[in-house]
């Protein structure tokens, strides 16, 4: 099963049992979608969402010897759109993260390869101006 | 590319960083030409997933942002031309852009937040385009249709590349990037146009915002003139031949 999310496709793990709702293994959520499981919720980053208990005895599920998470469930709540063709999962960028750069306008972060091969991150050029800008060979 | 070169070095590199990010899902074999054809020093990404545009809510290239020293957004446009430029169309040439953009990121990068051209924050917002259910569920349509376009699953490709279009109708890197890849002609013409028309006639204006820009009423984007008179030369070239 593929998941792509945050530009970049990851290959996990798919639940034996049902493949209508997509189940993402524990160990593999922080790289696959970025969320990571902790005692206080479920973070990305900074942001953490409280997930009750009921919740997570609802949503996180020991099977096929391993523990997974509801993804569909978790993100119909924070608002994270997917879509689904096969065994391939595609998801939108995080609301809270667009909702977060708009209110108090910082520029939502972001991790790439320069053609030269370096990694840029955005926020580590804080301290600097700088002019982002997009084009296209179409 | 050559333009924003020339910007970049009519400010000074050490004053800023510049940022060049081509939306292409044909990657480096779609875009190097055009890096490499324009010997640049600033730093350059290929992002094959558009994802830049869907951080930053932007529906059309090129789009820029212009971001302080503390990491915030000051300004966001689309419709970005750094300069006049001239592009091949057919057996012409078509000729875009102004230079209202570069000098007004001259004189940002040179008085920061004193410039006039640093939107406040609510002036700002007006310029983000809204995150609704509608547009989330169009990028994750277009993400996949991007995947399987470099699966060379047609079919698959096109389903969902139509029902993007279908849900963000106003989002052009969805339609021009379906366009190329199937190999669409005169995407830049259509667009140009429509982008034109757009940003005059319709409440899609405020995102192409040229508040407080040197010409802020004028619309330049596209003129024909080259066509005629570049295609009789080439002809008359390979008449030559």
């Amino acid at each position: 099963m593929l998941i792509i999310a945050d530009g970049k496709a990851t290959e996990v793990a798919q639940r034996s049992d049902d493949h209508e709702t997509l189940w993402v293994r524990l160990n593999e959520l922080p790289e696959a979608t970025g969320w990571q499981m902790k005692p206080e919720g479920a973070c990305l980053g900074e942001l953490c969402v409280p997930l009750p208990e009921p919740k997570r005895q609802e949503w996180i599920a020991n099977t096929d010897e391993d523990e997974w998470l509801n993804y569909s469930e978790f993100a119909d709540m924070t608002g994270q759109k997917y879509v689904q063709d096969g065994d391939v999962w595609s998801l939108s960028s995080i609301p809270e993260v667009r909702h977060s750069s708009l209110e108090s306008a910082i520029a939502p972060d972001f991790e790439v390869t320069e053609r030269n091969g370096n990694t840029l991150r955005l926020s580590d050029l804080r301290g600097h101006k700088v002019v982002l800008f997009t084009w296209a060979s179409w | 590319m050559p333009v924003w070169q020339e910007l970049y070095e009519s400010i000074g590199s050490d004053r800023f960083e510049m940022i060049s990010v081509a939306q292409d899902s044909g990657g480096a074999k779609a875009v190097d030409k055009w890096f490499d054809r324009a010997s640049l020093t600033y730093r350059c990404v290929i992002d094959t997933t558009h994802q830049i545009s869907s951080l930053f809510g932007w529906v059309n290239v090129p789009s820029a942002a212009w971001i302080d020293e503390q990491g915030r957004i000051v300004r966001s446009n689309e419709g970005t031309y750094p300069g006049e430029f001239k592009f091949n169309f057919g057996l012409g040439k078509l000729r875009a852009g102004d230079d209202a953009f570069a000098e007004a990121t001259r004189d940002w990068v040179n008085h920061g937040a004193e410039s006039e051209y640093v939107l406040s924050s609510t002036e700002l917002a007006a310029t983000l385009r809204p995150v609704t259910e509608e547009t989330l569920l169009a990028e994750a349509e277009f993400k996949l249709a991007l995947h399987f376009k470099a699966q060379k699953d047609t079919k698959r490709a096109q389903k969902h590349f139509a029902a993007a279009q279908q849900l963000a109708p106003d989002n052009w890197c969805y339609m021009r990037q379906d366009w190329v890849s199937r190999g669409i002609a005169y995407s830049d013409f259509k667009t140009s146009r429509l982008t034109s028309y757009l940003r005059k006639n319709t409440e899609d204006a405020r995102f192409y915002n040229r508040k407080g820009l040197p010409d802020e009423d004028e619309t330049r984007f596209i003129t024909p003139e080259w066509i005629w008179t570049s295609a009789l030369r080439r002809i008359k070239q390979r008449l030559r031949r």
